[in-house]
């Protein structure tokens, strides 16, 4: 097999008593979509913002494409392509669709002490901008202020600002939440188009997506990784129906 | 033209017009309001680049103006009487042209912003509050402390400094650098928060989070964001102390900061003319009330309040929307 995109070993997090993650490791190989599962509170959200550099681990380590990244700030990973979606929507709600998305585009290319030109005019922000707000399914909305799009809208805008990071990894925390079905739908196929640009560690409770998408599975409860495995291996452990899938079966 | 743009150019023409219609009637004090308006104007659009665009509320902001004041003052007195400001590690002389006084207090401001911004913004919300009037108030104590300048009593020099080709004795032609000033650095806000780096700025504003999630980080935005309004700040209280030829303790002290954050929320925070009309306003009314009764600033906080109650736009925002209003109908 390739060697991994992202590889995470060993990684522990504890808040006060209660220990996050527990001696968690995990890779994520070129083109997969890996999707990490489990009960509320088993710690998928703490875990994608040690990955980010959002939060720093007790322990272990984290490799991105092949160079320990345990020191680097969040902002400095994003730039190395790092995209991250957040699992309540996080824009700029006062900019405009395009403004996100251009902003997006100067994070990435770290070019931000530039006083001079108006951004607006700025070819270079706007017109690789416009290219993955196109990608994301958005065309048509780049004038309109973030603040008022819909759910799904604003979800797509997330998804359009991670593809102007230059992705070499995508690092998503639930984004069918809240979609309604048509939404999970439309969403679940610029996912799966995704995986052409870059991997992607998929968090997720819906599971018609997880299934429909995944090529393997991880299974996280209280903090621990339980099982990993392909969609078939995953539906039939026995310790992840008990712990997991049976409670919704 | 969008509507921004023309209230904008609408509020700086009625000062334009003011100052020029007074000099015509030969009411020399009324262009000298003028000036001060523009002036204070111009100390509020430096902190509108850190707390409208930024959000960084600065209440500071009088040792950025209290700086340019005293350079400016130093300056003019050493040229008064000759002596040298510094010979360690160089010899700096005294001079009275304003073209060099500017960037000596501009330059000054900067670093002074740079060590107070490198500290203060390690903090945030009331924290970066009150560490920034800390240092204002160390300013402060310091300058009434220092003798050689004269201490609490401040310091005058007797002549204004001079501008090439220019009698900066004759009010409206002061009147005239001082609006063309503010003219510059209006234009410069514009420029600036219309670019990349204003992209940034005014991102890192709204959601920090989402800014260090596509690779900006906040601090050295901020950082510079604070550094180029301190030195807009600095810019006005040089103009300040020719104006009254005349430098005090009080240009450093929380009354000021004070009064220059009041000049950006009543006129609209994050609009571009909107410390000029707030400056205008507050100018106004001390004028007008001021002689009538001494609790006129009393009545101002009642209009800061409604305005921070009904209408957080000021009184840039309430135009807009009466314009808008009056379009649909
Ligand atoms: N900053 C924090 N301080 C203390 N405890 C925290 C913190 N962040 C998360 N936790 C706790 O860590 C555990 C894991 O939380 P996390 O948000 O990672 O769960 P999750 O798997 O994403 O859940 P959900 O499916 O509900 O999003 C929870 O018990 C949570 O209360
Ligand atoms: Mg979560």
């Amino acid at each position: 097999m390739a060697d991994p995109i992202l590889s995470i070993r060993g990684l522990k997090k504890s808040f006060g008593a209660l220990t996050a993650t527990d001696d968690v490791s995990l890779d994520l190989f070129p083109g997969e979509i890996h999707a990490l599962i489990g009960p509320n509170g088993a710690g998928k959200s703490t875990l994608i913002k040690q990955i980010v550099g959002e939060i720093r681990p007790n322990e272990g380590t984290i490799r991105f494409e092949g160079q320990v990244i345990d020191r680097l700030d969040a902002a400095a990973r994003a730039r190395l392509g790092l995209a991250r979606s957040f699992q309540v929507s996080s824009v700029i709600p006062d900019f405009t669709v395009l403004q996100n998305v251009m902003l997006a585009v100067a994070g990435a290319d770290g070019h931000v002490f530039r006083f001079h030109r108006p951004a607006l005019s700025d070819r270079t922000l706007t017109e690789p901008a416009r290219f993955h707000i196109a990608h994301a399914g958005l065309s048509g909305r780049e004038g309109t202020r973030a603040s008022v799009l819909s759910h799904g809208e604003r979800r797509k805008l997330e998804i359009a600002m991670a593809l102007a990071l230059r992705p070499r990894a995508f690092l998503l925390d639930e984004p069918m939440a809240g979609m309604g079905l048509e939404g999970a739908k439309q969403l679940t196929a610029i996912l799966s188009d995704l995986r052409s640009e870059a991997p992607i560690l998929l968090v997720e409770h819906d599971m018609d997506a997880v299934f429909a998408l995944a090529d393997r599975i991880s299974v996280l409860v209280y903090g621990r990784i339980i099982a990993t495995g392909s969609v078939a291996e995953i539906r039939a452990n026995p310790e992840v129906r008990r712990s997991y899938l049976g409670e919704e079966a | 033209m969008n509507r921004d743009l023309i209230v904008n150019l609408v509020i700086f023409a009625l000062l334009v017009a003011v100052a020029l219609g007074a000099h015509v009637a030969g009411q020399g004090f009324t262009v000298t309001l003028a000036t001060k308006a523009a002036i204070l104007g111009l100390a509020g659009v430096g902190l509108n680049l850190a707390l409208g665009y930024g959000g960084l509320v600065s209440f500071g902001h009088a040792a950025f103006f209290g700086i340019g004041g005293y350079v400016t003052g130093i300056f003019a007195s050493h040229a008064a009487n000759g002596d040298p400001i510094l010979t360690l590690p160089f010899t700096l002389m005294g001079s009275n042209e304003m073209l060099g006084i500017w960037p000596m207090a501009m330059l000054a401001a900067a670093l002074a912003a740079l060590l107070i911004g490198a500290l203060s913004l390690r903090t945030s919300g009331v924290y970066f509050i009150m560490v920034t009037l800390a240092f204002a108030q160390m300013i402060y104590y310091f300058a009434i402390s220092w003798p050689r300048y004269g201490g609490e009593d401040g310091l005058s020099f007797y002549v204004r400094n001079s501008f090439p080709g220019l009698n900066t004795f004759d009010p409206i032609q002061y009147f005239a650098i001082c609006a063309g000033l503010l003219a510059l650095a209006l234009l410069f806000t514009a420029v600036v928060t219309q670019s990349r780096f204003g992209l940034a700025l005014q991102a890192t504003r709204q959601n920090e989070q989402r800014s260090t999630a596509v690779g900006i980080r906040a601090t050295p935005v901020r950082l510079t964001a604070f550094v180029l309004s301190a030195m807009i700040t600095a810019l006005a209280g040089a103009l300040y102390a020719d104006l009254n030829r005349f430098v005090s303790p009080s240009m450093f002290s929380w009354h000021m900061s004070g009064e220059i954050m009041v000049f950006v929320i009543l006129g609209g925070v994050g609009r571009l003319c909107g410390p000029v009309a707030g400056a205008a306003v507050f100018i106004l009314l001390e004028h007008l009330l001021g002689p009538v009764s001494d609790h006129w600033q009393a009545l101002l906080g009642l209009m800061l309040l409604a305005i921070v109650l009904f209408a957080p736009g000021g009184l840039i925002g309430l135009t807009l929307k009466a314009l808008r209003r009056t379009e649909h109908g």
